[in-house]
């Protein structure tokens, strides 16, 4: 191979260079520092290229592809549905029965599937934001649960909630936080190919969402071992929505 | 076929795993952010009618990748993309002096010819190597190499006035 060669090739596929090319660079000083310049300048091309994604894209894309799937008998069927539910939520409000809690588990569930950003972006991933949202529902963190890639305050149901997603040997798992909710005790759901559990907090409730219920178990097991509920209540009374909202601001992804 | 169930969960899967790059290769294709998100949408919107028409999932990528293409295509006069072999010659690079004011990398590959910028979307993007492109763009591995180069070409022109200029900031 000739340096001719060597500069056709290295322009044509800068990361594929063959073993001849390869072997060029190594002997001729020239194509060598050819290759360096070329990777300096790719490496500024892939920055330009990485344009940033609208948020939620990919939430739009599955609703769209729910909603035209969605026959007008199946429309009439939710809706039936769904007086249904309220008739039968009413009557467990008057019971008070003990399952009510899974609620929270479909809240979990419903907002990672409508959240699927969150599989894929870097957001406040130092370890301050992930003390103060676990500080926030009265914990604290003895262990590390692995490495953080997504902290946001989100709505989770009626309420609002930290949305924390890292790491795991099993995985990317998900751990929500909602402070100044109190659940009875620990609840657990499946829905849409994804498994939930949520347990009381000192100040609110948490809980665990993956892709299966082996590994959410897991993951809760680690939680409980992990993660301290020192706080006494009456040090989080203060803290409501709005204080938290305020909080969250700075965390909270600009709006360009 | 595959149960139901797990149709919707693969495609999920895929949506959540490259709705993000489809989104930046549309975005390059047409430099419009609203046209960009229609063209994803209306390519998975396909891809999910012809879900069946996929044979292994792990070429759902270029698979899409064509679909987008395609949609592309079809917005602008329903005709094929100027992608064809004897025009790749004459294509015309914009001069270092049309762009002296555009000094920022991104500006210059908006400037490339779409003949030049497409195969290095799809490499850059996609990480997909030049046989691969030329399976995809319909034409020969030496014509994508040879469109790669002249677009590194054109770029490294600017390189180092961008360097320049960065330094002197």
């Amino acid at each position: 191979m000739n340096c001719l060669d060597f500069h056709r090739e290295k322009l044509a596929d800068p990361r594929r260079l063959s073993v001849a090319a390869r072997s060029h660079a190594s002997e001729c000083a020239s194509c060598l520092a050819f290759a360096q310049s070329v990777d300096e300048s790719e490496a500024q091309i892939e920055r330009a290229l990485a344009t940033a994604v609208p948020e939620g894209l990919a939430a739009r894309v599955l609703l769209q592809r729910r909603n035209a799937a969605r026959p007008a008998w199946r429309a009439w069927a939710l809706a039936a549905s769904i007086v249904l539910s309220i008739a039968v939520g009413f009557n467990a409000l008057k019971t008070a029965a003990p399952g009510e809690d899974t609620k929270y588990a479909a809240y979990a569930i419903e907002h990672v599937v409508e959240s699927p950003e969150s599989f894929t972006t870097l957001l406040n991933t130092g370890p301050d934001a992930l003390n103060e949202a676990i500080r926030s529902v009265g914990g604290k963190i003895k262990e590390p649960i692995g490495r953080v890639r997504y902290i946001k305050l989100c709505p989770v149901g009626k309420d609002f909630g930290w949305h924390i997603v890292f790491e795991t040997p099993q995985g990317l798992a998900t751990l929500i936080l909602v402070p100044n909710r109190q659940i009875a005790s620990a609840a657990s759901a499946s829905e849409s190919g994804w498994s939930a559990m949520v347990r009381p907090a000192r100040m609110g409730y948490y809980a665990v969402v993956t892709a299966s219920a082996e590994n959410t178990e897991i993951i809760d097991r680690q939680i409980k071992t992990r993660v301290e509920w020192v706080a006494a209540r009456d040090e989080f009374t203060g803290v409501q929505v709005a204080a938290l909202s305020a909080f969250a601001a700075p965390f909270l992804p600009s709006k360009n | 076929m595959l149960p139901s169930g797990q149709k919707t969960r693969d495609f999920e899967q895929t949506v959540l795993a490259y709705s993000a790059d489809l989104y930046r290769y549309a975005y390059w294709l047409c430099h419009d952010r609203f046209l960009a998100e229609d063209l994803v949408q209306e390519a998975f919107t396909r891809a999910w009618k012809s879900w069946a028409d996929l044979h292994e999932i792990a070429a759902v990528k270029p698979w899409l990748i064509t679909i987008l293409r395609h949609e592309y295509a079809r917005t602008f006069a329903r005709k094929r993309l100027p992608m064809t072999e004897d025009d790749v010659y004459e294509l015309e690079i914009p001069a270092a002096s049309r762009v002296t004011d555009d000094l920022e990398m991104e500006q210059c590959i908006g400037h490339l010819p779409l003949a030049y910028r497409e195969p290095l979307l799809l490499q850059v993007l996609g990480g997909y190597s030049c046989v691969e492109i030329a399976e995809l763009l319909g034409t020969s591995e030496g014509a994508v190499m040879t469109r790669l180069t002249r677009a590194r070409q054109a770029l490294r022109k600017h390189y180092p006035e961008i360097e320049k200029r960065r330094a002197i900031l």
